[in-house]
């Protein structure tokens, strides 16, 4: 069982580091949309969380509610992992 | 109203591709040419925001034949800006938003760009519009187009001696324009739901639109809801997407039925059956594949068997002929194209189209077949270009970049095949000496690359793979 705050610490620590620019003030509630988080973003999120826990979160829960912040992100990606 | 004096701007001999946009104009000013969020611009809008723009940056003085880069985002102002340098007989250099400074600088230098248009100011720049500015660039030489009526080059990287920048005519792009919809069959009805980046995909599609009076819709959000929300709002007729999004939008869970949709064209990378299947049984409607090629335009389209024959790209496109050069004892071979639309060179060094043609015919790198109905189905590929969900990454310039870092001796960068994106990027080291790690370069990398390139696996080896004879690193189609 992987927590979602586990998840979630570790996105926010990838989206920092490699996908928004430093000036960004990231935390787990931010808007990621409205921050420019676009198409090629979500494939470096998806790889990235294909190559930390070795899934790929099917397309069907990639939603609009899931992206709209790294926590939603983490929920969906842990209730994922968890039901494997 | 577009007035009749920009008819006669073009009356130098030279073809403008703002003919079409003009044409379009003038034979239906009225209908919506472009949706963002909101805002519709109609065709004449359109022409008229590309004459303003065009007249702004007149002032700047840029000779016809300059070239300059533009480095935005998808937007009207990204359509209405190409237009409007065109309109000036200026050549468009895309310059990829997800471009760090220093692959910026690269560009710039290796294109001789005059300077380059972002939505940011950037230090020293000159405001052009709200949020578009010019910053003027200083190359060391006026560029040599070899006396060609230039509009666009698409800079490809790689190593000094790669070739770097496909470049196209106003000629060839109206050509390659016109050659594809026969096969797309765009027309003033359709409505086009756009989820791709501008800088990556624009000749054959944006041009292609603007020609047929077709309606653009800027869709900023790709998930599921949003998009087919897009659609059924604008009424859309055709998608363009790659395997990636169709997947997203048919496993969405959701009721949500697109029956305005004709055509649904999957690109970039090549279709999963899985998501063919799921995408039919979803919406009722077949994904299409294409083969488009940087140096030809689209070569061909499989709107004649796209259920029945999912995994093809379909017969040849247009008015291009195909052929399979010295094929194996399965029919297969490097897929060999001739027709109109290719690329009128390649820049720096400059290699003319003759020269890269053998027999009036293009070899692309793609190994296929085709089949007794003249279905042309890929295998793989001889070149070592990695397409990750559709953007082309250049090994070569990957590797340039982790060669340079102390922790290495010599690098290998190579694609590897992912079942939702295509391929991925990954890098075997050598590493320089057993006291070097490999954990520094992910960083190395953030700070030179474009972050689509960033490997995400980095091997550490202790020899490359190389070619018996040459020595050359083993350049091999993607792995498993």
């Amino acid at each position: 069982m992987i927590a979602a705050q586990e998840i979630e610490s570790k996105l926010l620590d990838f989206l920092k580091r490699e996908v928004f620019a430093p000036e960004v003030a990231l935390h787990p509630e931010t808007d990621l949309v409205a921050e420019g988080f676009d198409s090629m973003s979500l494939v470096r999120v998806l790889l990235f969380l294909e190559q930390s826990y070795g899934f790929w979160i099917p397309e069907g829960e990639i939603t609009g509610d899931a992206l709209q912040n790294i926590r939603s992100l983490a929920s969906t990606a842990a209730r994922v992992l968890n039901a494997r | 109203m577009v007035s009749q004096r920009r008819f006669c701007h073009f009356a130098n001999g030279h073809m403008n591709l703002n003919e079409l946009l003009d044409q379009t104009a003038v034979r239906v000013p009225q209908q919506p040419a472009l949706v963002e969020e909101n805002a519709v611009v109609s065709y004449g809008e359109l022409a008229r925001q590309v004459n303003e723009l065009a007249e702004r940056l007149s002032a700047l003085r840029m000779d016809p034949g300059r070239r300059v880069g533009l480095a935005f985002p998808n937007s009207g102002t990204y359509v209405a800006l190409t237009f409007a340098l065109w309109r000036l007989q200026v050549v468009v250099v895309p310059v990829p938003t997800e471009c760090p400074e220093e692959e910026i600088l690269e560009i710039s230098e290796a294109m001789q760009l005059v300077g380059i248009l972002t939505p940011q100011a950037r230090c020293e720049c000159e405001c052009i519009a709200p949020g578009c500015y010019f910053t003027s660039l200083n190359p060391l030489a006026a560029p040599d187009n070899h006396g060609l009526n230039l509009a666009f080059i698409r800079f490809t990287s790689g190593t000094t001696s790669a070739r770097k920048g496909v470049a196209l005519s106003h000629e060839t792009i109206r050509d390659r324009v016109r050659s594809a919809n026969k096969a797309f069959g765009i027309s003033g009805e359709d409505t086009v739901i756009w989820c791709l980046p501008m800088a990556h995909h624009f000749l054959i599609t944006i041009v292609l639109y603007i020609e047929a009076g077709a309606t653009l819709v800027l869709a900023r959000h790709v998930t599921a809801k949003p998009f087919l929300d897009a659609v059924n709002r604008w009424q859309g007729t055709v998608l363009y997407a790659a395997p990636f999004h169709y997947a997203m939008w048919a496993r969405d869970g959701s009721p949500v039925q697109i029956p305005s949709v004709r055509l649904a064209v999957s690109t970039t990378c090549a279709l999963l059956e899985s998501v063919a299947q799921d995408f039919f049984k979803r919406f009722g409607r077949p994904l299409v594949q294409g083969l488009g090629v940087i140096e030809l335009g689209l070569v061909a389209l499989n709107t004649a068997a796209p259920r029945e024959k999912w995994s093809s790209v379909g017969r040849v496109a247009g008015d291009f002929e195909l052929r399979i050069d010295t094929p194996d004892v399965t029919g297969c071979g490097e897929l060999a194209v001739r027709g109109p639309g290719i690329c009128d060179a390649y820049v720096a060094p400059w290699v003319a189209q003759e020269q890269m043609l053998r027999d009036g015919w293009f070899f692309t790198g793609d190994l296929g077949r085709l089949d007794p109905e003249g279905f042309l189905y890929l295998l793989s590929r001889k070149t070592a270009v990695i397409n990750l969900a559709g953007r082309k990454v250049f090994p070569e310039e990957i590797e340039a970049v982790l060669n340079r870092h102390a922790a290495v001796s010599e690098s290998r960068v190579y694609g590897r095949l992912h079942p939702h994106l295509g391929e991925t990027v990954e890098a075997e080291i050598v590493l320089s000496s057993p006291e070097a790690k490999l954990d520094a370069l992910p960083a190395f990398c953030r700070e030179h690359l474009a972050a689509y390139k960033i490997p995400t696996r980095f091997t550490s080896v202790a020899a490359l793979p190389r070619t018996p004879g040459t020595g050359k690193i083993l350049r091999a189609a993607p792995v498993a």
